[in-house]
């Protein structure tokens, strides 16, 4: 019983992560794009917004795993 | 120096406020009040106004007796027709809630005594409440808007008063930054009503659960799963030929990759649908559950370090958790827009017509 709250803990800490390395290549690339195109950011904003919903999707998948464990 | 001096401040005052408070507090960890924080985000047959008191929802159900109407659960419970609390059936040696002679429910859960399952479940919810306080809040908006814009007012002349200006700016963003850079020129205003339904149906809903009383609807996972299968009903129904042919007969590669393809492709259309429901879900349900948690702070350390501590640290507590709330207003904004650019673009991914270069090459 006890188990399943570490595996949650665990768990919630390496999907974050992951997102969190993620979302920060995303933060990064689009960063350096608006500092090279300035004129394009509205561009980049969106498919950086795309792109970390991708992430962040799957993130929240094992986010909710984690959930449901630690619930059970 | 200053800095110290003003520390000491904030320490005395809340030692101040300790001394004043340390009654109430005590009283309340005798009587063994827990807060159940998942309790929170689940569905109830109930609106709770706390300090108030309970306003109970009527309940439609099926059984296998057939259907049953009940102005209350605790009505159900005291019609002597089988019917019981699920405390109750738990717990039947407990002592029962009376109050002027009625049986009060505990859990707000209604279940059959022998036992027997509840088939269908057509209850009015405190979540399907405030969906359909949302929705009709969104009329009150929306006819009115539309009588001002079909009389001409926003569209030959300038829009008029706060009322149109406010939302005009809304609704213009939802057509020219998500439907038509994402759907296209040619189709984007024929999908723009369902997408200002989607957005401000979900920023409604996740509003409402910041009011006081409020239940965001939207942290429930049956309601985000059935506006993502609107969404995907809308995305499949205006489907262009092109979007079938790329799921059961990719063009231009060989036939073995076509067997590959089909099976990712046909997995491809039930995850899109699936993510975006996961994906509101899962935010508006984080976001409730930390608040509760950052509050639940100042109990955890009462309980660890003794009361001083715990109203030593209540005030950074309370910001942070004030802070969260903040953020949830603009996540609240941010997950209408993220589902409704995901709609627009799943939408427009589907009814883009192709060039049809590619596949006469590879015939």
């Amino acid at each position: 019983m006890e188990m399943a709250y570490l595996d949650a803990g665990l768990g919630a800490g390496i999907t974050v992560i992951g997102a969190g390395v993620g979302i920060g290549m995303i933060g990064k690339s689009a960063m350096e794009g608006t500092a090279r195109q300035p004129e394009a950011s509205n561009d980049i904003r969106t498919s950086m917004l795309i792109s970390a919903a991708f992430i962040e999707g799957v993130a929240l998948f094992g986010e909710v795993i984690c959930f449901l464990l630690a619930t059970k | 120096m200053m800095a110290s001096k003003k520390y000491s401040y904030i320490l005395l005052f809340n030692l101040l406020l300790a001394l004043v408070i340390v009654a109430p507090v005590k009283a309340v960890e005798e009587s063994n009040n827990k807060v159940d924080i998942l309790g929170k985000l689940q569905n109830h047959s109930y609106l709770d106004f706390t300090p108030i008191g309970k306003l109970e929802l009527p309940l439609l159900f099926k059984d296998q007796d057939g259907w049953h109407f009940f102005s209350s659960t605790t009505a159900a419970i005291n019609s002597n027709q089988g019917y019981t609390d699920e405390h109750y059936l738990a717990h039947p040696n407990a002592d029962k809630k009376i109050v002027n002679g009625v049986i009060k429910p505990i859990a707000y859960h209604l279940v059959r005594e022998d036992g027997g399952h509840i088939d269908y479940n057509f209850s009015l919810s405190s979540h399907l409440a405030f969906f359909l306080l949302s929705g009709i809040v969104l009329g009150l908006i929306a006819f009115p808007l539309k009588s001002k814009y079909a009389s001409g007012i926003g569209r030959t002349s300038e829009p008029k008063g706060t009322f149109q200006n406010m939302f005009e700016t809304l609704i213009l963003f939802v057509r020219d930054d998500l439907a038509r850079p994402n759907i296209g020129e040619k189709k984007y205003l024929f999908f723009t009503p369902y997408l200002l339904t989607a957005f401000f149906m979900i920023l409604f809903m996740n509003l409402f659960g910041l009011m006081p009383f409020g239940v965001s609807s939207t942290a429930d996972v049956t309601i985000t799963a059935a506006l993502a299968t609107m969404t995907f009903l809308v995305t499949q129904i205006f489907a262009s030929k092109d979007h079938w042919m790329h799921i059961f007969w990719f063009p231009g590669v060989p036939t073995p990759i076509r067997l590959i393809l089909l099976p990712v492709e046909l997995v491809g259309l039930i995850t899109k649908p699936f993510a975006l429901a996961i994906r509101l879900f899962a935010n508006m349900a984080s976001g409730k559950v930390l608040v509760y948690s950052i509050i639940g702070l100042i109990f955890v350390f009462a309980n660890l370090f003794g009361d001083a501590v715990a109203y030593g640290t209540s005030p950074i507590i309370i910001a942070f958790a004030l802070f969260i709330f903040m953020i949830k207003v603009v996540v609240s904004f941010l997950q209408a827009y993220i589902f409704t650019m995901l709609s627009a673009l799943f939408i427009g991914m589907a009814v883009a017509e192709h060039e049809h270069d590619h596949e006469h090459e590879s015939h």
